[in-house]
């Protein structure tokens, strides 16, 4: 069990460079000084544009990464040390499992319960237990003894959510779960994350570049482009936030785009737009979307 | 007849160690990693040479053996590190390591040979050294005496447990690499342990197939079990099956024709593969 009075995830300005790969590349900061907690039984959706550091700062709480400053823990304890001891349960955000091996759905879910244990051990009742309640939370149950490689795209995705809740994690992250994903398809996987969260008493990160899985999923969203843009509920999120956390992808549309008249009044961190909009009063969307169409009409 | 049981038992227990391994070999698409590995051992055997270790002696047949296994274990390392350098790119770690290792191999020979070849012992041995190559390269399982076949034996049985004991952690990594550290393990420290692994099974499947011959050996058996089955038990009994049947068909025509015994193996094995090729052509309901 993870330290009652523990966060579920503390993220200490952190800040995190890629290493240089060849002499001709240089090294590539994906982090600067991002900090937020994010308590337990939460449910955080990690908003940000593609290159925006989302998959950097799932690397750095499953302890894959190291930070290059600033520390991370994960209920306390180091993030490998969470890792290792069960408490975290990862979806991954490309499925590159090989369908051609020969493995059963129930097998490939038992790989999330069974990895560590010892190998000389057999699985025991509990453990079966576990593997069927988790094929049973996602539904799968009927297919349990059916070849991975007969499954289609969405059944696959269920089990390795299976696979990831098998070992009886406290904190569940899914990396861009619902790409490629229609809008009923993003409800109906809020409503199983929503399940799976109620049922196992979970902390659950949601990582994602579209606003409307992260609504299907979040009651808390954090807004990250490099740096920490907003981190509150959902309903404070404004344009103008979004308009700084997508500045490269709206630029890349519209042309180059203002979106620094509410910073003029002395706002200039970026990390606190939370507080702008209170102490500042920029949530102002009107004059973001005026802001945008001027923009929008000299755009090619 | 007695002295044909060392060489015979050695063979048929090296089959099983090949046919439980070649399922992970086939699943992760390592059958070239397999062959990089046995033709650097090449240069383990030239390096053995230079020394002065070869196999006239049990003594001399067992450090020349141990040498060739370090030495293929570096070799394997080397591949994985140089694999991960080339963002995955196996191919061109094995161009690298397979050329670096023949290259060394073929000069150590040429020195080896070089330092007896003016007397007149050396110039017999000369004549030898052209034989000892052929044996590297294609196999001889019938020099196999007790203390080298109980060494064989032994270090093939220690890989079957050490594969069992690894088995859920390489599925896992065979199934899934990329999550494997985001769920406790460590991916590279499989594949380096794979690595140690699948290096000292050539170097035993080298005694009865040869430098050109021993990967097969760990292909054929689970190529041929995947095409029989979609189910991983029966995946590896079909696997062993097909490597310690088609090892004792290969060594019976071997023996009877008088063919060498590694290609009558690696011949009969090939056999097999195709007949469960065939038959999941056919009738593709075999494969559930």
């Amino acid at each position: 069990m993870p330290p009652l009075e523990s966060p579920a995830v503390e993220i200490d300005h952190v800040s995190y460079t890629y290493p240089a790969t060849g002499l001709d590349t240089p090294s590539t900061p994906a982090l600067d000084d991002v900090r937020f907690t994010i308590d337990q039984h939460t449910k955080l959706g990690i908003l940000g544009p593609n290159g925006g550091g989302k998959s950097t700062l799932i690397k750095l709480i499953l302890g894959i990464l190291k930070p290059t400053t600033g520390s991370v823990r994960v209920f306390g304890q180091s993030p490998t040390q969470a890792r290792q001891s069960g408490l975290v349960g990862y979806l991954p955000q490309r499925i590159q499992a090989d369908r051609s091996c020969p493995i059963s759905v129930e097998q490939v879910v038992g790989l999330g319960r069974s990895c560590h244990t010892k190998p000389w051990k057999k699985l025991t009742p509990d453990d079966h237990a576990a593997i069927s309640n988790a094929l049973e939370l996602v539904d799968l149950q009927p297919l349990a003894s059916r070849p991975i490689g007969a499954l289609s795209g969405g059944q696959l995705q269920r089990v390795m959510i299976a696979r990831a809740i098998a070992g009886n994690p406290k904190l569940l992250v899914l990396d861009e779960p619902t790409v490629g994903v229609d809008i009923a398809g993003q409800q109906r996987f809020g409503q199983l994350i929503e399940t799976l969260h109620t049922q196992l008493d979970l902390t659950v990160i949601v990582v994602s570049h579209d606003m409307r899985a992260i609504a299907a999923v979040a009651d808390r969203v954090a807004c990250l482009s490099r740096t920490l843009h907003f981190h509150a509920a959902p309903d404070g999120l404004t344009p103008a936030v979004l308009a700084q956390v997508f500045a490269h992808d709206v630029a890349g549309v519209f042309g180059r785009i203002h979106i620094d008249a509410h910073l003029a009044d002395g706002c200039d961190d970026p990390s606190h737009a939370h507080q702008h909009q209170h102490d500042c009063g920029c949530d102002d969307q009107s004059d973001m979307n005026s802001d945008m169409n001027k923009k929008s009409e000299g755009a090619p | 007849m007695n002295e044909l049981a060392p060489p015979i038992i050695a063979a048929l227990v090296i089959s099983l160690m090949g046919g439980a391994l070649s399922v992970f070999v086939v699943l992760k698409r390592l059958a070239f990693i397999g062959q990089g590995i046995s033709h650097a051992a090449f240069g383990g055997v030239g390096i053995a040479l230079v020394l002065g270790v070869h196999g006239a002696t049990a003594a001399g047949a067992i450090g020349q053996l141990g040498i060739v296994v370090a030495f293929s274990v570096l070799a394997a390392l080397w591949i994985a590190a140089l694999t991960r350098t080339h963002q995955g790119r196996a191919d061109t770690a094995i161009g690298v390591v397979l050329s670096a290792s023949m290259a060394l191999g073929f000069i150590l020979f040429t020195i080896a040979e070089s330092g007896h070849v003016h007397d007149q012992a050396g110039a017999a041995e000369h004549q030898g050294g052209h034989h000892l190559i052929e044996e590297i390269l294609f196999g001889n399982i019938l020099d196999t005496d007790w203390p080298k076949a109980t060494i064989t034996i032994a270090t093939a049985l220690g890989i079957v447990l050490l594969t069992w004991l690894m088995r859920r952690r390489l599925i896992f990594w065979v199934f899934d690499e990329p999550v494997v550290d985001a769920f406790g393990l460590n991916a590279n420290r499989i594949t380096n342990a794979f690595m140690v692994i699948l290096a000292i099974a050539i170097v035993m499947a080298m005694q009865i197939a040869g430098v050109v011959l021993a990967a097969a050996m760990l292909v054929l058996p689970g190529a041929g079990a995947l095409n029989l089955s979609t189910k991983l038990k029966p995946v590896f009994i079909y696997s062993i099956l097909i490597a310690v049947i088609g090892a004792a068909l290969g060594m019976f025509v071997g023996f009877k024709a008088d063919y060498p015994l590694g290609p009558s193996i690696v011949l009969t094995q090939s056999a097999i593969y195709l007949l469960t090729h065939i038959t999941k052509a056919v009738s593709p309901r075999v494969r559930s």
